[in-house]
Parts: structure tokens; sequence; C-alpha cells
């Protein structure tokens, strides 16, 4: 009897068993599946501007690779650090697993950036560091690479007898600095041809003027790099005026139909673009991989390439020149 | 499991489960084998479906084209033999129409060889730094072929820059029949990637388009492919004859329709794991149901073994209380004539039957102890009435009349009482009177050496004895102790309550017995002595026989101070 006993008692241990690692294969795949949560404040939440509109559809494509319950923050201008000092607030009370930030500015952001990571949550920067270093990852347009680039490119142009100016953007601004050394270094041993480092403050109009000045202060003035595309455009816009299109050879930074177009007409020997798209997904996708406590660099270079009249509709190029949104006429 | 309903019980979900599960397996291969099928089929209808509708587009735009290069007036318009200025407005209009009724086409034109050409309108300029001559579409339409150009950005038109498909054909002179120039439409790249972007392949899912060449013309992650962060197995795509491919690493299906009119392969990409989940949703949903029906099955199989096991196990209470000794114990009808209702109606009538066998073997057991009982009650002593008739006979012949009559009536007392009374039971004073006429008698045999006192408590004077158990002991205490004795001896009768029963003692002070006499004193073989009459075991035998074990006669002795013999006996004062 007692063996019968052990037997049935076996059996019914057995099914038992049986069913509850259904039950707990099941809900561990449940578990599994949980979709982490990232949000992303981005500098600005417009789609007029290509470069955030690509950058948000880069972080769409990757919340939908990575399963993300993803959720896009960020104020409508790029110079309201206020509302997006608010919004981290708001972000850090979801407790999401991880925020990924454009911020917006190089101070005032810092102390609410730095609270996001004593919540205990995973932070990615986007596009722009901050004056301390802090954050899982920088995903970022690895600016003297890009200057680098075109210091480079220009040397095909360069002789002995050739004077260099470049129109940057902002003074003592991160990006203005790493891109201008990256051009020095790109021009190598004509770096000591650079005559003149003029700054846009980011304003076509200023840089129109400023490079206006710089040709009249230096009349053999033959290569004029810009920096951004404000100063790149505003630069090229004074070439042409100047009818000086073909004497003075121009390399340009970013992109916009204009600059594309002074490409073709050839204003623009090369310019060199970032690609926001993929700073966007590699954003998302560093949040994810930090989530899954996988290692990641804390700085990823997104890239830029450089793009001449020739390379404009190639098949890469295309897309990164004339993202697909709505037609671009002017 | 010991009870037959546990193992019962035990027994359906065995077989239950064992049903269930391979039940479920079963199932479950088959569907997850369909339901792969059937979603690799559905992949391939959608796609089938999209190409078709990009055929029918393109078919469509090129039966426009057709109208268009078969035109005399666009024809005459790039002849260098016409003047140009006599079509434009013809050809104009032409073009105003079709871009008016299709909003799809965003560019639509001719371009000659000899510089001439016309887009859209006549206020439309060619891009002064497009290269025409150089784009592929132009040179290979020029050469006479008919191109549909993979999705691109149309920038010959000055300032205007599409994303748009190109199709394009070439123009013959209406003369010569010479390729003059290329008729160009361009088609909003939206109208393609659209029929694309609507197909739902699951959540990650998603369908790309690429040309003969292998060139995308849409894909949802274009630019991750060129940035080198997203990679299609293009080459193993390009080569594979099937419909179906699964990648490298195994985790994407692809599904492949090409057309055989525009050259495009529209390819559908499905994850596995999305696959997979839909199959898991239905191993859930399987499990679920498997694991209810196991438990409504025990429901079932707990409900149905009780019914079964309910009579039994009220057949089976019953039974115990027999086995008790309970045999007026209830036994409810069966509700069923089934085979456990036939058990119970047996059961019922083997209890009956068994019922009056008891009835009989206690009637007969009673019987028999009455007899037995009689018989023990008829065992007066012969040897008595001889030496009883004989001292009679002595006093008669020394003409003691007065104690001849005493004598006589003593023993007639004696007899009637013993054989007359048919009772079993008499009172304890008529049984002390009983010993009391043996006394009287045994006394005048005796004389001198013989003396005797009763002492009863007057308050169980009343109560019910069987009879005949204090003269057998007063017999006992005259042979085998005062009449060894020398001189007076003397016998006590007491009788009075003791713990719950009556207590009767016959003490005398005669000799005494040893401790092996005392040992002797319940032998059957000391019965039928000459002296002892009914005998002692006799008496206790009766007792314990009419009162149970724990009543009966006892003896203490010493030698030279004398015997008592007590006798327990359950108070049955008032008689019952």
């Amino acid at each position: 009897m007692k063996h019968k006993w052990l037997k049935s008692f076996i059996i019914i241990t057995v099914f038992a068993v049986i069913i509850l690692l259904f039950i707990l294969n099941n809900y561990q795949k449940l578990k599994t599946d949980k979709e982490i949560s990232v949000i992303f404040i981005s500098k600005r939440l417009s789609d007029t501007n290509d470069f955030w509109a690509s950058l948000i559809e880069g972080v769409n494509m990757a919340a939908l690779e990575y399963d993300i319950d993803l959720t896009i923050m960020g104020p409508d201008s790029e110079t309201d650090y206020v509302l997006q000092n608010k919004m981290i607030e708001e972000a850090i009370a979801i407790k999401p697993d991880a925020i990924v930030l454009i911020p917006s500015s190089y101070t005032v952001t810092l102390p609410y950036a730095k609270r996001i990571e004593e919540a205990g949550i995973k932070l990615i920067l986007l596009d722009s560091v901050m004056e301390e270093e802090i954050g899982q990852s920088v995903v970022a347009t690895d600016n003297h690479e890009g200057g680098f680039k075109m210091g480079e490119y220009m040397k095909q142009y360069l002789d002995e007898t050739s004077v260099i100016g470049i129109v940057s953007h902002i003074p003592g601004a991160s990006t203005a600095i790493e891109r201008e050394q990256g051009v020095r270094e790109g021009l190598g041993e004509y770096e000591k041809q650079i005559v003149d480092v003029v700054y846009s403050e980011s304003d076509y109009e200023k840089a129109y003027e400023e490079t206006v000045q710089m040709i009249n202060e230096h009349p053999d003035i033959s290569i004029i790099i810009g920096l951004n595309e404000d100063s790149s455009v505003g630069a090229a816009r004074a070439v042409k005026a100047l009818g000086l299109t073909g004497q003075i050879r121009m390399v340009g930074f970013d992109s916009s139909i204009e600059q594309i177009r002074l490409l073709e007409e050839g204003v623009f020997d090369a310019i060199v673009i970032q690609k926001p798209l993929n700073m966007g997904y590699l954003g998302i996708k560093m949040a994810y991989q930090s989530v899954m406590n996988k290692t990641i660099a804390s700085e990823v270079d997104s890239g830029s390439v450089l793009i001449t009249s020739e390379s404009i509709y190639t098949k890469e190029n295309e897309k990164l020149l004339f993202p697909f949104r709505e037609e671009r006429e002017e | 499991m010991k009870s037959l309903r546990g193992r019962i019980n035990l027994s359906f979900l065995l077989i239950i489960a064992i049903a269930v599960v391979s039940f479920m397996i079963i199932s479950i291969n088959r569907s997850s084998r369909a339901l792969k099928d059937t979603s690799v089929e559905y992949t391939l209808k959608l796609i089938q479906m999209v190409n078709e509708k990009i055929e029918f587009y393109i078919e469509n735009m090129e039966n426009i084209s057709n109208i268009v290069i078969n035109s005399s007036d666009v024809r005459n318009y790039l002849s260098t033999n016409s003047e140009q200025k006599v079509y434009t407005d013809k050809v104009e209009e032409q073009f105003r129409i079709l871009m008016e009724t299709r909003n799809d086409i965003y560019n639509i034109g001719i371009i000659g060889k000899n510089g001439r050409y016309l887009i859209n309108n006549p206020d439309t300029g060619l891009n002064p730094y497009a290269k025409v001559e150089k784009m592929d579409w132009y040179a290979k339409s020029l050469e006479g072929g008919q191109v549909i150009t993979s999705s691109h950005v149309q920038n010959i038109v000055s300032n205007k820059y599409s994303w748009v498909v190109t199709m394009s054909k070439p123009i013959h002179d209406p003369f010569s029949d010479e390729v003059t120039g290329v008729f160009f439409v361009d088609l909003n790249y939206r109208s393609i990637s659209s029929l694309g972007e609507e197909v739902n392949l699951g959540l990650k899912g998603y369908v790309f388009i690429i040309d003969e060449a292998g060139d995308i013309v849409y894909h949802p992650r274009q630019q991750l492919i060129y940035s080198g962060l997203w990679e299609e197995e293009l080459d193993s795509i390009m080569s594979t004859p099937d419909d179906v491919l699964a990648s490298a690493d195994g985790s994407k299906l692809y599904t492949l329709s090409k057309s055989e009119v525009t050259g495009w392969s529209v390819i559908g990409v499905t994850y596995l794991d999305e696959m997979l989940s839909s199959t898991n949703e239905m191993i859930n949903i399987y499990y679920v149901i498997a694991i209810i029906l196991i438990i409504v099955a025990m429901f079932l199989s707990v409900l149905l073994t009780d019914k079964i096991t309910l009579p039994l196990r009220r057949l089976q209470d019953s039974m115990k209380e027999v086995e008790k000794g309970d045999f007026e114990v209830e036994i409810a009808n069966p509700d069923t004539k089934d085979e456990i209702g036939n058990l119970i109606s047996s059961f019922q009538l083997m209890i009956g039957k068994i019922k009056q066998l008891i009835e009989n073997n206690n009637k007969e057991q009673e019987e028999k102890r009455k007899s037995e009982l009689n018989a023990l009650q008829a065992q007066i002593n012969p040897h008595f009435l001889y030496n009883t008739l004989d001292s009679i006979i002595w006093m008669a012949e020394d003409g003691n009349t007065k104690d001849v009559v005493l004598m006589t009536s003593s023993l007639a007392k004696l007899f009637r009482k013993s054989i007359s009374n048919k009772n079993e039971l008499v009172t304890l004073a008529e049984e002390i009177e009983y010993t009391k006429s043996y006394l009287t008698i045994q006394k005048m045999r005796y004389k001198d050496k013989l003396k005797y006192s009763v002492d009863v408590d007057p308050a169980i004077e009343k109560a019910e004895i069987i009879k005949l158990i204090i003269q057998p002991l007063v017999e006992n205490a005259i042979y085998h102790g005062v009449k060894c004795k020398e001189g007076l001896g003397t016998i006590f009768i007491e009788a009075g309550y003791h713990h719950k029963g009556i207590l009767i003692k016959v003490i005398d002070d005669g000799e005494g017995m040893s401790e092996e006499q005392l040992g002797h004193i319940f032998d059957e073989r000391e019965i039928d002595t000459r002296k002892s009459g009914v005998g002692v075991l006799n008496v206790h035998r009766r007792i314990q026989l009419y009162y149970g074990k724990e009543y009966g006669l006892s003896y203490v002795s010493n030698i030279g101070v004398g015997t008592i013999a007590s006798i327990y006996l359950p108070d049955q004062t008032g008689g019952s």
C-alpha cells in the first residue's frame, strides 16, 4: 500500500511540476519580452528642419528594431533650454530605463542631466556634449574627423602661394574648436597659410559680411572653409556675389538645399555632411545596449561624408542629402 | 492511493492527461507547420499583390508614355525638319492634361538630341548644372530602349529635387524614324514606396523593392543600409530561384516576387521570432485549453467517482457498524439498480439473514443456559437426603416426634423450594429462608457441634438473586470446616451492600483450608464428592453464567482460624 501511495504521489508531483514549468516558462518569456522604455529628449521637435527630422526618423527606426517603448519630447526651439530642462524633470518622473538627450545648453542642462543619472536612469547623449563628461555614451559626429576631411580634400588645390580663410560659427563652441582643429590637421603643412578665422555667430548675414570683409582684407585669398551650415552658405553667397566662383575654392559643412545647389553650381568644391539618421539610430541602439548591460563605447561616431558635385547623386549620398519627406523645392 | 475513489480519479487523470498531452503535441506540431505555411503563403500573396499593383501602375504609365511618344506633335516637336514653335502649344496642352489628371507625375518631358526640350511647361528650365546626357536613362533610351529607373533624385529641372522613379522612352523622327530624343516621366517615389509601406508583415516585418541590377528601389531603412547599419542579403536574394529564402542567421525569412514587366523584385521580410510568437501564442492557448480540460475532467471524474463510491462508502460505513456488532444499523435502499445497487440489496439481505441467525443463536444459547442452569440446580446431594432420612428414622425410633416433625418439615421446605420453584430467581430473603431450613436440619443432625447466625441487611432482602447459591456454601462450610473441628463450630451468614453490588458472606470458624485446598476448591473433580452437593464450582459457574465474569465467588481461608466464602452479585433490588 505504501508503495502505491508513493507512486501516485510521484505521478501527481510530476504533473504538477510539468504544469508549473509551462507556466513558469511562459511567465519568463513574458518577462524577457517586456519592452524597455526609452525617452528621447530632443533639442528641437520640428520636421521642417532636415537634420532634426532625420535624426528623429533614425530614433524611430531603432525603437522599432529593438522593441522599445519610445517617448519623444522636445521644445520647438533649439535654444529653449528652460523648457528642455523641465522636460528632463518630467522624463525622470516617468522613470524610463534610459533617456537619450540632446542637451540644449553646454552648461545649464548639466545639473538636470546629472539628475537623470542620479535617478538610476541610463543616459545617452546625442549630438552635443556638456562641460562635464556624463552619460553612458555620447553619439555624435566626430567633428575633428569632419574637419580633417575638409582640410585633406582641399590639399589638392593648394600650393605654397595659397591663402586660406576659415568661416567658423561661434568662438569657443566645442564643434567650432574641434572642426577647426580637424581642418588644420587635414591641411597638414599648409595649415600655416590660414590667414584669418572669422565667426558668423550662426547667421547667414553675418557670415556673408564677415566673408566679404575677409576677402577685402586678403584679396589673394584662394581657399575658404566654412565650418557649419550658416557659415558655409553665407560665405558661398559672398563668393558668388563677388563673382569669384571658381577663383576661390570652397568647402562647407552640413547640408541644405541651397548648399547642394551651390555645390552643383561649383561654388563649393565639396561639402562634408553629417548623418543625423545614423545618430538617432545609434543613440537608441546605445540606450538599448546600455539597458541590456552590454559594454558600450563612451564615444560613438555617427559618421560624416565628404560630397563633391560628382557624388551628389550616388545612391548612398542621395539619401543623405535628400531625405524622403516632402519634396524639396524652392 | 488506498481508496477506490482515489484510484479511479488517478486513472482518469492519467488517461485524460495522456490523451490531452498527445493530442496537444500532435496539434501543436501540425498547427505550427500549418501556421508557418499559411504565414509564408500569406506573405507571398501580399507581396505578389504589391508587385501586381506596381505592374499595373507601370503598365498604366507605359500606356500614357506610348500615347505621348507616338503623338505626331511630340515627334515633330523634336524633329529638326519641323518648326518647333508650331507644336509647342499642342505638346504643352498634352502635358498639362496629363499632369492635371495624374498628380503622381512630377515631371513629364521630352529632351531632344538637338537641344530642343519641353519639360512640364515652356517656363520650366533645365538645371544648367545637370548633365542630362550623362544620365543612364537618357543614354539608354537614346539607344532605343525603354528604361524604368530605380528610385533617385531627379535634378534636371532647375531648382527642383524630387525623389522619383523615371520612365523613359525613345522618340522617333516622324520622317526618318531615327531616334531624335527621349521622352521621360517622373513618377512620385511616394506612389511606389507607399505600396511597400502599406504592407503589414507583423510588427517588425517590412517590404522592400529592388530593381533588376539589385539596386534598392524602396527600402524603409535605405539610409541605414548605405550607412552599413543595416544589411540585406541582396546577393543571395538575387541568385535564388526560390520564392522563399531564409537569411543566413535564420532570423528572417525573405519572400520574393519578381515582376516580368518592371524587372523589379518585391521582397517581403518576415521575422521568424514573430512567426514563432504567433506559434507560441497558439501553443499557450493549447496549454490553457489542456489545463482547463484536465481540470474539468478531474472535476467530472471526482463527481462521477463520488457518484459511484458514495453508496459504496455508505455501505462501507454500515459494514463497519456491523463489524462492531451493531446489526440494527440502517442500510439505505440503493438509488440505482446497477451492480452497486445489487450489492447493497445483497448486503441488506445478508444482514437480515445474519440477524435472524444471531437471534436464533441467542435463543438457542438461552435455552442451553437455562437447561444447564436447571441441570446444575437439580444437583442436590442425594447423600444429604439419605443422611437426613436416616436421621429422621433414628429420631422416630427414639420417639422423638417433635424433632422428627421439625426435621421433616424443614426437609419438605427445602425440597419444595428447590424443586417446585420454576423461577431461576428468588429474593434474598427466600434464599436465606431456604438456607435456614437446611441449617435447621444440619443443626439437628450435628447437635452441639453446629451453631449459626444470620445477619442480612433488611434493605436488600427483596433483592433478587439466582437461587441455590448460599446453601451450597453453607454445606461446604459444614463439611470442610465445622465438621472437622473439635467442639462447637459457628457459621455466620452476612449479606449487605458492597460497592455497587451485593456481597453475601458465609463465614465459618472451622479448621480452615490450606493454600492447596483453596486451589482445588474450584476443581471439577471436587464436585462429585459425597460430601458436597451442588458444589462450590457449580455456584461460581452459575453466577458467572448468569451475571457475567465480573461477578462470582471467592474464598479466603486460614488453617485453624476459619474460612470466608464471598459471593459478589449485582444489586437487583426490586428485581428486573
